[in-house]
């Protein structure tokens, strides 16, 4: 078989810029796991509500691109702070499976009253971008995945930033390395649960605002995404930032590559398989896990 | 008198095909005898060993294909698809169980749930073998000894005999040795450990026997359909037997038999659309966790032993 140099780079590009969507929703996952312990099975949930949110708003501010997809992000948000408030407020940080029925339970509500109101109807959306796309020789990629790419990688840079050098971020740190001794120096976990929460959401809402114009809008779209994300913070390392980013860069790449040889069935496998060769040869993880790190 | 009691359920539901005619209600009796199976089978690995596992769907549904593909492609017996269900679940149960219980049971989670998605991916993208969305149309009934279960009330023989079968020996797994140490297990496993037992055998154990369990369960009712499509695996049939253990209590036997029975049959009282259904569904397992996170069965006993209190005061 010879390998089409032109079609490899194509398909390298378009595996990093989905590898970094992947990574957006997966540390927002990581986040929330590192200071609660709990797992948000909603958090796919979020993501769809970003992208609708993107879908409307996207006509109403004339198909501009930013302001819509502030909206979303804020509107993530706060669904975020009200999925927090009352449904994981009350959860107690050793209550692993409770947090994930209850938040299964919300995510099928979310779906479902989705599909009711607006119908399963695959939408597409249309931004001020439209399809258009940079050519470099004959390769070519839309502006839509470029831009979403590099609002990603802004994202981890604000993270980074807010985790390491800001109180706010400081304060997840401590929660998540040692619960007792932040209790001890006067941090509260339920104020600091919030915000990791709120934060989450936002990046989730920024995937699905980026992921809209990429992919057809539709209430399932977060469920398909979201096992993937579970699986690449398995891959990384439960509550490991910069090894969720790694694990979905990198699985995008993987995807896209075996999905432009092989049969699409072993392209939704190789995620599966990847993460049960890690557990098994490194149970917690690829990366070592210590607590929340950033650097 | 528990067992009398269940004796006598068990005769009952025997009657059912002699009460009544009607093709709906044994197609209703034919759902839940399998459904509380499939939920006792969730029980067995949730309420008794303390391990949440979301693969049971991906079980079910190996299960579904794996009996039809042995009947329609490979030429076999209804029966012999059982069988290779049970078996092909209680191997993959092992290949994906013997990696994941090594680590926490937070990553136990997460990966079946991962796996119960891959399976559903896996039922639409693999055409070559499931024949994708199209799925097999047209099961043929089984037949045993040149008795062909082609209606509904014959079939209904098939699902009594295999629901007995199947909870009688979950009944004797979970009140024997066997059930008690896998309590201990969920409850303090270092404890175990300090007596002397290793817990992997027993959990693996407990895992592969679930997935067997739960993939003739699923073998029997894609026959109960007559075919089988990616819908098999569809999510809604997880949530079913999750909210079935939950509200009759993870880790009472007989609470989710009997929430198993009334449960499946609610649905069908109950006639809303499907996505109305489902968000009903999302809002009893929500409610459910906040107000009685131990189910039915829990709130009794926990009742009991407060009267108890109250009359030793």
């Amino acid at each position: 078989m010879t390998v089409d140099a032109v079609y490899l780079l194509q398909l390298t590009l378009n595996g990093i810029t989905l590898g970094l969507l992947y990574a957006l929703i997966a540390v927002g996952l990581s986040l929330i796991f590192g200071v609660m312990e709990i797992i948000n099975f909603a958090h796919g949930e979020l993501l769809m509500l970003g992208a609708f949110a993107m879908a409307f708003a996207l006509p109403v501010m004339g198909l501009l691109y930013w302001p819509a997809m502030a909206v979303a992000i804020l509107a993530t948000m706060l669904a975020g702070l009200a999925i927090y408030e009352v449904l994981l407020a009350p959860l107690k940080p050793d209550e692993f499976e409770r947090s994930i029925l209850i938040t299964l339970g919300l995510s099928i509500i979310i779906i479902h009253a989705m599909q009711y109101i607006f119908t399963a109807t695959p939408r597409l959306v249309d931004t001020q971008y439209g399809f258009e796309g940079i050519e470099i020789g004959s390769i070519r990629i839309t502006w839509t995945r470029v831009i979403g790419a590099g609002a990603a990688l802004v994202a981890f840079g604000g993270l980074y930033a807010v985790l390491r050098y800001t109180q706010f971020g400081r304060a997840m740190r401590a929660i998540a390395q040692n619960r007792e001794a932040a209790l001890m120096v006067g941090i509260r976990p339920r104020v600091v649960a919030r915000n990791a929460v709120v934060l989450a959401a936002g990046l989730c809402g920024l995937a699905g605002a980026a992921i809209s114009p990429i992919q057809l809008v539709t209430p399932y779209m977060g469920q398909f995404l979201i096992f993937k994300a579970f699986a690449l913070v398995i891959i990384g390392g439960l509550g490991n930032i910069p090894g969720a980013i790694v694990a979905a860069v990198a699985l995008g790449l993987v995807e896209n590559w075996i999905g432009g040889f092989f049969e699409i069935v072993w392209q939704e496998a190789a995620v599966f398989v990847i993460m049960i060769a890690v557990v098994f040869l490194r149970p917690d993880g690829l990366f070592k896990r210590g607590g929340m790190r950033v650097g | 008198m528990k067992l009398a009691a269940a004796l006598v359920a068990a005769l009952l539901f025997a009657a059912l095909p002699l009460l009544t005619t009607s093709n709906y209600i044994m197609g209703v009796g034919v759902s839940a005898l399998i459904f509380t199976v499939a939920a006792a089978a969730l029980n067995l690995i949730y309420g008794y060993t303390g391990l949440l596992s979301f693969a049971q769907l991906g079980f079910w549904g190996i299960g579904g294909y794996a009996t039809a593909l042995t009947v329609v492609t490979f030429g076999g017996t209804f029966w012999w698809g059982l069988v290779w269900a049970a078996l092909i679940n209680a191997a993959v149960a092992l290949v994906v169980g013997y990696p994941t219980l090594r680590t926490n049971r937070h990553a136990f989670v997460i990966v079946t749930l991962t796996f119960a998605l891959l399976a559903t991916l896996i039922a639409r993208d693999w055409v070559d073998l499931t024949r994708g969305a199209l799925g097999i149309p047209n099961l043929p009934p089984p037949v045993a000894f040149g008795y062909e279960f082609g209606t509904t009330g014959r079939f209904y023989w098939i699902a009594w005999g295999f629901s007995v079968a199947m909870l009688t020996f979950l009944y004797a797994l979970c009140t024997s040795r066997i059930g008690r140490t896998l309590v201990a297990i969920k409850q303090n496993e270092p404890l175990v450990r300090a007596q002397g037992i290793s817990p992997m055998p027993y959990k693996l154990a407990s895992f592969a026997l679930s997935a067997a369990i739960t993939g003739a369960a699923g073998g029997v009712y894609s026959f109960h359909l007559g075919i089988i499509d990616p819908l098999f695996l569809d999510f809604y049939y997880m949530q079913t037997f999750l909210i079935i253990v939950i509200i009759g209590g993870a880790g009472s036997f007989w609470g989710v038999v009997v929430s198993g029975i009334a449960l499946s049959a609610l649905p069908e009282v109950l006639r809303f659309s499907a996505d109305f259904r489902m968000i009903i569904y999302g809002l009893i397992l929500v409610v459910a966790m906040f107000v009685m996170p131990s189910g039915v069965a829990g709130w009794l006993r926990e009742r009991r032993l407060a009267r108890l209190r109250k009359t030793l005061r």
